[in-house]
């Protein structure tokens, strides 16, 4: 994954933190009261969190809106392509989402996010965040970036909110003065939703309205390009999409490069049909769940010994964070799919394939 | 021992299975509720909890070192013991049994808080969380019944030494701190042989690092920032440290060893079911009654019995759903063990002092 260095604010913050970390200063100023304590003097101020103000909020379709970010001096900049991890608070919970930059300035960033239905996140970005907010982000994070030098012909291919990062990419060849043969196609139902629609007049744009022009599917991009397949691509869009495209794209040297979106979990309400790979990062050691009992049971009796206590549900000293997947609080029956959650292995029943630091 | 006088209570081990599960199942719904509500509400009481605890010990140290006079001193105390009191009580304990982790805020989680008090957290985190929570009131299984130090029950077997429990006791009061601190460390168990050397080595290595830590903090540094001044914050550090320690052996000895208090054996635990659990949780746990600002001193260790059935609920809920259990105990007769700070703390000191003698099982605990 491609992450920039150390910037110099993280230069000067990183002795301050390591001193803070002490367990002589930190056991008598906490790192928590110090941070806490620069961010009522200045929201800005943090001794290693990215905050990020909003300048302008531009709506650019129905359901979509754009954010315009100045970030503190922890930013250490992003290449076209990359996301940043957005950290909320909402109802009292922390969240985080991944958004795709749509443009990045010398000074600013971009983010755009359009409402998904259900969506916690997304649609709370959309009608609270104004200008003028304070939030938190991940330093740029991704790999669905150009290479330094560029193939002589490329295909940008988007669909829906998958052009967020392809009009990064597009800034980004444009501002590198790439003369090779580029071409871009976008996906939308209609005009109404094309995001960038007004921004993008760009003369190597195809733009398919897939309600009026049906279904885009491997053939259309076919009629519409035969040399497709030999193009390096960047494509993002949803995983359904993207996959059924890949199946169907001939094997050729021409790299393929995605970004997908995440798929929707499954939601079984009975035990698993098939078993599962649950992995424990930490101890690094991978077994499978079949979900009819808890993680900690399943851990046991494939011979791991997970930290734990009452086995309960009660003292939670065998929480610990899951990474990705989706479990099961045995207790409540709540599923649970967000990432970086705490869970109680000794209640929590596999649902997917889970990543978990244990 | 208690059970002599006719009390219009049932015993627990006298309710039908049926009415068991009926009351796993209510107490289950009313955990479900409340945890289903949980919000910003609740992040912004503790987060305020929090600034309130951090003020209130700069302004006491502030007073201790830049104050003149004995009344600023006194003020210095007050604040800086408030400080430990609700950093102990409200914020830590809270904290660390998990009752914010649903938030995801890092300052707010149990595996990492750490707390202002000579008891390493983690150390903590096994005899409380684990032991107490899991075992309360089961002798030979919760190792804060009588502190492995006291006699409160003539279940125990008695031994000469206490005979000196009331100065134990008072040792014990003076000291709360080191005694939760040590309290991990299973000094007994590891002198008969029961716990293995490395895990007594590492538990004994964590303990002296942390009274390390709060030694170095409160006696060395801050007497010495003070220059001059030393003699006056070192008293100041040591008195609230005092006054903290009291407060807190206090309320604690108040939740499990009041007049009433049911003592369990252990095979009476045996096959519990989640509605016999909560029965236990019930009936070996006692509040103290008070106003708003005195649930928030005691951590809502005042609502022991809430604390007990639901710890990972955020405490400053038992308040509202104290009324709900208090009720339900009603319908089915039981005993919901409530009075005032001073009637409880008389009846847990009557309680260590009739014990000091060879008391006897007065009626057979009543089998299941």
């Amino acid at each position: 994954m491609h992450t920039a260095s150390p910037n110099w604010a993280e230069h000067l913050s990183r002795p301050v933190r390591r001193l803070l970390d002490h367990p002589l200063v930190e056991g008598v100023v906490r790192r928590a009261a110090v941070e806490a304590s620069l961010r009522s003097l200045h929201p800005m101020l943090s001794l290693g969190e990215v905050r990020a103000r909003v300048l302008q909020v531009v709506q650019e379709t129905d359901d979509c809106r754009s954010f315009v970010l100045r970030p503190n001096a922890h930013w250490r900049g992003a290449q076209a392509g990359q996301f940043v991890r957005l950290r909320l608070e909402i109802d009292g919970r922390r969240v985080q989402r991944a958004y795709s930059l749509s443009r990045i300035g010398r000074h600013t960033l971009r983010i755009t996010v359009k409402r998904q239905p259900g969506g916690r996140v997304s649609n709370h970005l959309y009608e609270q965040l104004q200008a003028g907010q304070v939030i938190t982000l991940s330093q740029a994070e991704g790999d669905f970036v150009l290479p330094a030098l560029l193939p002589p012909r490329l295909l940008l291919l988007s669909a829906g909110s998958g052009i967020t990062p392809v009009r990064a990419l597009l800034q980004a060849l444009r501002g590198r003065h790439y003369g090779g043969d580029l071409r871009v196609v976008h996906v939308s139902h209609d005009e109404a939703d094309f995001i960038f629609r007004n921004e993008l007049q760009d003369p190597a744009l195809h733009h398919h309205a897939s309600r009026r022009q049906g279904r885009f599917t491997a053939e259309t991009l076919q009629a519409l390009l035969p040399d497709w397949a030999q193009r390096p691509t960047w494509a993002c869009g949803p995983a359904a999409w993207l996959e059924a495209l890949q199946a169907a794209r001939p094997a050729t040297p021409a790299p393929w490069n995605t970004e997908r979106f995440a798929a929707t979990p499954l939601r079984p309400l009975q035990p698993l049909g098939a078993a599962v790979e649950v992995h424990f990062t930490q101890s690094r050691r991978r077994f499978a769940s079949t979900g009819h009992t808890t993680l900690l049971e399943q851990a046991e009796a494939a011979g791991l010994a997970p930290r734990h206590g009452c086995r309960i549900g009660i003292c939670r000293a065998c929480q610990c964070i899951k990474r990705s997947g989706t479990v099961q609080n045995l207790q409540t029956g709540e599923l649970c799919s967000e990432p970086d959650q705490a869970i109680r292995l000794c209640v929590s029943a596999a649902r997917s394939e889970l990543q978990i630091e244990a | 021992m208690n059970d002599s006088l006719p009390t219009p209570y049932v015993h627990p081990s006298s309710l039908s299975r049926e009415q068991v599960a009926q009351i796993g199942a209510e107490l289950d719904a009313m955990r479900q509720r409340v945890m289903q509500s949980l919000g910003q509400a609740d992040v912004d009481h503790m987060r305020r909890m929090i600034r309130l605890c951090r003020a209130s010990e700069a302004g006491g140290r502030a007073l201790l070192h830049f104050g003149v006079g004995p009344l600023s001193w006194l003020a210095g105390v007050a604040a800086l013991t408030a400080s430990k009191i609700l950093d102990n009580m409200e914020i830590g304990h809270n904290v660390m049994h998990g009752q914010y982790d649903w938030t995801g805020d890092p300052a707010l989680n149990s595996q990492h808080f750490d707390w202002d008090i000579a008891c390493d957290s983690e150390s903590w985190r096994h005899s409380h969380n684990v032991v107490h929570h899991s075992y309360t009131n089961i002798l030979g299984k919760d190792r804060d019944l009588g502190y492995s130090l006291l006699r409160i029950t003539p279940e125990q077997r008695w031994k000469p030494r206490h005979l000196l429990q009331p100065l134990a006791n008072l040792l014990l009061a003076l000291g709360f701190q080191y005694g939760v601190g040590s309290h991990d460390l299973e000094l007994g168990r590891y002198r008969h042989g029961a716990l293995a050397k490395p895990v007594f080595m590492e538990r004994w290595r964590r303990f002296k690092a942390k009274v390390g830590r709060q030694w170095f903090k409160d006696y060395l540094l801050f007497p010495a920032l003070a220059l001059w001044s030393a003699p006056r914050v070192l008293a100041g550090n040591l008195l609230a440290n005092l006054l903290r320690n009291l407060w807190t052996y206090l309320i604690i000895f108040c939740g499990h060893f009041t007049e009433h208090a049911v003592i369990y054996r252990e095979e009476d635990c045996r096959n519990e079911t989640r509605g016999d659990w909560y029965l236990r949780q019930i009936a070996g746990s006692s509040n103290l009654s008070g106003g708003v600002w005195f649930h928030i001193a005691t951590g809502h260790l005042s609502h022991q019995i809430e604390h007990h059935l639901f710890p990972d609920m955020p405490a400053h809920r038992y308040r509202e759903i104290a009324p709900e259990v208090q009720a339900l105990c009603a319908r089915y007769g039981l005993r919901y063990n409530t009075g005032g700070l001073f009637r409880q703390s008389m009846a847990v000191m009557r309680r260590i002092l009739v014990h000091t003698l060879p008391t006897r099982v007065s009626t057979p605990t009543p089998a299941r």
